[in-house]
């Protein structure tokens, strides 16, 4: 028996947070993403013999920082990054502005900044709607349908669009005959098709259509009145010695009136011993408490003929006193694809045959499990575990194929883990517990000791002549405090709001007044002028839109973080300046807002909100965060050689990359003086 | 008794299979086969009645296209077709009686070689035990030989009067597992290997259709607690990736027996 009870929760994080309650907002708006996917369906050792041609092999590491990386191989924690530094070259390497992932590896991708290839942020802002949504993709069901009663039938496809502008490298590459495959790439949802071999990574969405949904099931009362950002809490009871529940799909496309699709499941524990049966569909598994499954595919009927194939994890938390059960996003399952998730559409499938099943939403690890507490940290850090041990183990025949041309392959774990876990080597954070945190002092080293070991397992596997180019997007810092842009502006006037007793600000600038309002704030990093002609309600005319970028840019760069006595925002950026690349400068913030180190965006704010303060001691999960001034939290660049032609910043590395395969004048439209 | 002599006569026919790719004992099996039912067929069927009856369907057929502007004579040819069909339906059941029963011995025999996959080393599944009737918490123990770890368990589940474990395959073999359930010592067979062999999902008890669809394992003794013991194993493919289930593989024999036997009923010399 069980009651259910939907809570698209406030805000509480920070990047995702930002993308799941955007998310949420696009599910009121407009038809869901998820429907809109759902139209849409309608041996190691061998790598590395070569076949004759120039061989590069690039491994993406998220989130690692040039100077804990420096640290860990000086105290000998990565010899093979020290072995590879002493052949070739080991240093900084310059990210984005603002040092987000999607925008980071959209430079990288691209070889323009944000002006050239439109990400900006995780969020934009629709400026005629004046609603956040996703920077990087958008999903649309089929406007033309035909009905039969409560019945309808798409009679188009839908789309799942990628907003990323600019040509990827790697269709240079193929062009010029080159082989290339593409493993995770962020912001490359869906994958472009130009790669011999890709696989979508971040941006990848769950069955829902959202970043990842989890679902928790428990017996404690009035459980499921907790809202939570990115979960569902849903109430659940053994009866008669089973627990019925289900899990829970997105709406049927086939149906007139929104009616979510659901997949029933049973749960039946031992009445005396820690340890219960989980039975979905024909599949069962019989966990312990405190025992993760491996995935369970799931299946969502939608009409007799169609149906939507998923698969999740249980995680039995408790059973006694209460009833405690995790289910992860339900993921797409790669062996039977609904959306497009690789080039060849097949490859997915031929991974997980070849592997097993993996996560396929763009960022597993379940950061908002541990935020809302379903999870803690240990039962993350397992969880984290597990998918990154996916990707590593998926590395081993991907690695093994290559035989010439490009592989990149991309290991987003150590940098979702360090945003949860940096507080632990973080003595002044508001959270550092010496008690509690002890036993997590060296989780971070552990996650750069394993990206260590990945790169000497491809040194040990690759032939000789290949080039290994090791890189990151952006370095780590401590977030220690948080900053609400949008309350910084309504303090001194450049922002008005309907209601200043508001209570809870709901966010999606549903407190705003946009009469009144010349500036506003959305996405981690992005300030926006209400200009007139521009925004729907837009006030201010455009002759004195640079006046007032100016304005708010000096007062910005002036505001002293009272608790630290220190500037809160190091660097303000006009897009006009910073971005040298303009094809599609029109989307992004006019000011671009570079907090100090340790400061980061409040999450209420990034969402359109106007939380009562415009500083605060992050108490949060999250605690370590790159959103800052991209001067200090420069990415890596570590090579097997020196490079032919040096990168400095990820901007120019694609363009190094092309180089060693012979390719050059990449990209085409950047300013030669960029290089 | 009859399960007991064919599982080691399908056992010894299959063995110099077991190491190939499924789809090349199933040609190997449903050619043999098709021969078999074109041979009984023949053997057992009245062949010249059953010559002449298809001539007349034809005759009926010619009819058709002799007198498309001949409504009357249409309607009279369509009668006298399906009269005909009737009788070459009458013809050819005497020999698919003769061959029911020894084919759903066949393919029950050929379902527990092909119609599941073997447990991988490092894989883990399920160890039911369908107890007969409702009771308290039994004593339940599994002793797994050195091939097979147990992961959990046991779990006792009174909703499903079942008592279940988690196993895992260690190493590639045959193995079994000894169970004691409320003072009964039984037995249940595991394979970890992914050669075409006798797997058996099920230990059934000792109902005879439970015997019949179950016949890969001795069933459980007369008047056991013990309803059934089953190990889970995947569904198989038929060396199809993509196409697993338990039916892949008949749907593959019948097919190629249907291509087989008309390819040879010329040559054989049998009409049908």
């Amino acid at each position: 028996m069980s009651r259910q009870r939907r809570a698209p929760g406030p805000c509480g994080g920070r990047v995702h947070n930002v993308l799941r309650a955007a998310w949420s907002r696009a599910q009121r708006a407009k038809p869901s993403l998820g429907v809109a996917a759902l139209v849409l369906a309608l041996g190691c050792g061998g790598g590395g013999q070569g076949d004759g041609g120039p061989k590069v092999i690039v491994l993406g590491f998220d989130g690692m920082d040039y100077g804990l990386a420096r640290h860990f191989m000086e105290t000998g924690a990565m010899p093979n990054f020290a072995r590879l530094a002493e052949s070739g070259r080991f240093g900084p390497l310059g990210t984005s502005v603002p040092p987000l992932s999607p925008v980071a590896w959209s430079n990288f991708i691209t070889g323009m900044d944000a002006g050239g290839h439109g990400i900006f942020d995780f969020i934009h802002r629709d400026p005629e709607r004046m609603i956040p949504e996703f920077s990087t993709s958008k999903a649309e069901s089929s406007e033309r349908t035909l009905k039969l009663g409560k019945w309808q039938i798409p009679l188009g496809s839908g789309k799942i669009e990628l907003l990323r502008k600019g040509e990827p490298f790697w269709s240079v590459l193929e062009r010029r005959g080159v082989e290339t495959t593409i493993i995770r790439m962020p912001a490359n949802f869906p994958p472009s098709g130009s790669a011999s071999r890709e696989l979508s990574g971040m941006g990848t969405i769950d069955i829902l259509g959202s970043p990842g949904i989890f679902s928790y099931y428990t017996s404690e009362l009035f459980a499921a009145d907790r809202q939570v950002s990115g979960g569902v809490i849903y109430e659940a009871w053994e009866e008669d010695g089973v627990v019925h529940a289900e899990l829970h799909g997105p709406d049927n496309p086939f149906l007139v009136e929104k009616e979510e699709v659901t997949a029933d499941f049973e749960l039946y524990p031992d009445p005396e011993e820690p340890i219960a049966k989980l039975v979905v569909g024909s599949e069962e598994r019989l966990l312990k408490v405190g025992e993760w499954s491996d995935w369970v595919p799931v299946t969502f009927e939608l009409i007799p003929t169609q149906s939507l194939h998923g698969m999740c994890r249980f995680y039995l938390k408790a059973l006694r006193p209460e009833l405690q059960l995790y289910v992860s996003p339900i993921n797409f399952d790669p062996l039977a694809p609904d959306i497009p998730i690789s080039t060849p559409e097949d490859y997915a499938t031929e991974l997980a045959r070849r592997s097993g099943r993996f996560y396929t939403q763009g960022m597993p690890e379940d950061v908002q499990a541990l935020k809302a507490g379903v999870l803690d940290r240990r039962e993350f850090l397992a969880q984290a575990k597990i998918a990154g041990d996916e990707i590593r183990r998926q590395y081993e025949p991907v690695l093994a194929d290559f035989t010439s041309g490009l592989l990149f392959y991309y290991f987003g774990n150590l940098d979702q883990v360090s945003h949860m876990m940096f507080r632990a080597i973080d003595r002044q954070h508001p959270r550092y517990d010496p008690v509690a945190d002890a036993p997590f002092a060296g989780v971070i080293e552990e996650l750069y000791r394993q990206a260590d070991e990945i790169v000497g397992y491809t040194l040990d596997h690759m032939a000789d002549d290949t080039l290994l180019i090791v890189m990151s997007d952006h370095g780590f810092a401590s977030l220690r405090r948080r900053m609400s842009l949008n309350t910084w502006l309504y303090e001194r006037g450049y922002l008005a709001v309907k209601n200043p007793d508001l209570s809870q600000d709901p966010g999606f600038f549903a407190n705003i007044d946009w009469s009144r309002t010349r500036a506003y704030a959305v996405g981690l990093n992005g300030l926006y002028v209400n200009l007139a002609g521009r925004e729907r309600d837009g006030i201010v005319p455009p002759a004195e839109r640079r006046a007032l970028m100016e304005e708010i840019a000096a007062e910005l760069l002036a505001t002293i973080d009272p608790a630290t006595g220190q500037p809160a925002v190091t660097k303000v950026y006009r897009r006009e300046e910073v971005y040298r690349d303009r094809g599609a400068i029109d989307v992004g913030p006019d000011l671009i807002i570079g907090f100090a180190r340790g400061t980061g965006g409040a999450d209420d704010s990034s969402l359109g909100g106007v939380p009562p303060e415009v500083f605060t001691d992050n108490d949060g999960e999250w605690t370590g965060d790159h959103g800052m001034d991209h001067e200090t939290v420069p990415g890596i660049l570590l090579t097997s050689r020196p490079l032919k032609r040096p990168a400095t910043e990820l901007k120019n590395l694609a363009a190094s990359i092309l180089a060693e395969l012979g390719v050059e004048g990449f990209p085409a439209t950047a300013d030669p003086g960029e290089k | 008794m009859i399960n007991s002599f064919l599982r080691p006569l399908f056992d010894g026919l299959l063995y110099p299979f077991r190491g190939l790719h499924p789809l090349v004992g199933l040609t190997v099996v449903s050619l043999v086969a098709a021969i078999g039912i074109l041979y009984v067929f023949k053997l057992t069927s009245n062949q010249d009645k059953l010559a002449a009856v298809k001539r007349k369907i034809h005759a009926g057929l010619f009819e058709i296209r002799l007198f498309n502007d001949n409504p009357r004579a249409i309607l009279r040819a369509q009668l006298d077709i399906l009269r005909h069909n009737l009788t070459y339906l009458r013809l050819a059941m005497v020999p698919l009686l003769w061959m029911i029963v020894p084919l759903v011995l066949v393919i029950a025999q050929l379902q527990f070689h092909y119609g599941y996959r073997g447990l991988d080393p490092g894989q883990s599944t399920l160890v039911k035990v369908e107890l007969a009737a409702a009771a308290g918490r039994p004593q339940a123990i599994l002793h797994a030989p050195a091939g097979v770890a147990v992961e959990a368990g046991p779990a006792w589940l009174p909703a499903l009067n079942e008592v279940a474990w988690r196993i895992a395959a260690v190493e590639p073999g045959d193995y079994e597992l000894d169970l004691e359930i409320g003072g009964e010592s039984l037995s249940k067979s595991v394979r970890v290997s992914n050669d075409v062999v006798r797997r058996s999902p099920i230990r059934p008890s000792a109902a005879f259709a439970d015997q019949l669809l179950y016949p890969a394992e001795p069933p459980l003794p007369r008047g056991s607690a013990v309803r059934a013991i089953h190990v889970v194993y995947p569904p198989g493919d038929a060396g199809i990736p993509g196409w697993e289930s338990e039916w892949t593989w008949m749907i593959v024999f019948f097919v190629l027996s249907m291509v087989f036997a008309f390819a040879l009923r010329k040559p054989l010399g049998v009409t049908f």
